[in-house]
């Protein structure tokens, strides 16, 4: 159940690369390995508030973040990226993702909008599971979470 | 056919690339003007009386479907097309029973806003 979740979530990530971000398929795959450290990570996730509150949670290196909110901004590769536009690619990466996995529950549900961190804080809950993958060759993970606490109890 | 369209996200990224996906999908000549919340394109459809609003659902200040019936209670012919990461059965049906044009998913591609919305403009 756990990793058919997990293959679907990042079946979805892959889709919306191939269609949002790259252009094309193939960028986006599984990471081989030990865990994926990350270097200024940046944390962007969105809660689905229903009968089992979870959370979807992508995580990547301030680099590569910004190469993603580049091409999501059909930017440059040298161009400068302000921290705003990072914040608003990696929302809209993880509210994409949290919108999909919304659809494959079959209660009703709340999706709530995206929450991005630049500091390293993880946001409280119990892990569900984590997929480690790359884009680029660089570390990104896909991660899911269980919500006991409304999400101002937790920060 | 060119069209007076409204394109409503509260991200600034995501109308970015709504306008980049309509001129791939064939609609480069769309007249688009951009709203970042469900009020802001609801004060601006009322004022301008756009072909089409495409708006977000999830949205901060009014969501996409508080404007969908703002618009209908307004008796604005005004359609509406919602593009959200939030394609569930439910979703779509909750959207066609308040008079939503379609309903694309995110990710999307220029082919399925052309088959989405082509049928719309015969």
């Amino acid at each position: 159940m756990i990793s058919t979740m997990a293959d679907h979530v990042v079946a979805i990530a892959q889709d919306m690369f191939t269609a949002m971000v790259d252009g094309e398929s193939g960028a986006l795959t599984d990471r081989a390995g030990e865990a994926a450290v990350l270097t200024e990570p940046v944390h962007a996730w969105v809660d689905i508030d229903g009968e089992r509150p979870l959370r979807t949670l992508v995580a990547t290196g301030r680099g590569t973040a910004d190469r993603i909110a580049r091409a999501l901004l059909a930017m440059g590769p040298q161009d400068p990226v302000e921290q705003d536009d990072v914040r608003d690619a990696l929302g809209e990466i993880a509210n994409v993702i949290g919108g999909n996995v919304k659809g494959l529950l079959p209660e009703r549900s709340a999706l709530s909008l995206p929450v991005v961190t630049f500091d390293g804080r993880e946001p409280a809950g119990a892990l569900v599971w984590t997929r480690s993958l790359e884009w680029h060759h660089e570390p990104l993970v896909v991660s899911m979470w269980d919500v006991p606490l409304k999400r101002e109890e937790q920060l | 056919m060119s069209l007076r369209v409204i394109v409503a996200d509260d991200s600034k990224v995501m109308r970015q690339i709504v306008i980049r996906t309509l001129r791939q999908a064939g609609y480069g000549d769309w007249e688009v003007t951009e709203a970042t919340n469900g009020a802001e394109a609801l004060e601006l459809a009322l004022a301008q009386r756009p072909d089409l609003v495409l708006s977000d659902w999830n949205m901060p200040e009014m969501t996409g479907i508080d404007l969908l019936r703002r618009l209908n209670a307004s008796g604005a012919d005004i359609p509406l097309g919602f593009i959200t990461s939030e394609g569930s059965p439910q979703m779509r049906e909750l959207a066609e029973s308040e008079g939503a044009l379609f309903l694309i998913a995110k990710p999307f591609t220029p082919d399925s806003f052309r088959s989405t919305i082509d049928p719309f403009l015969a």
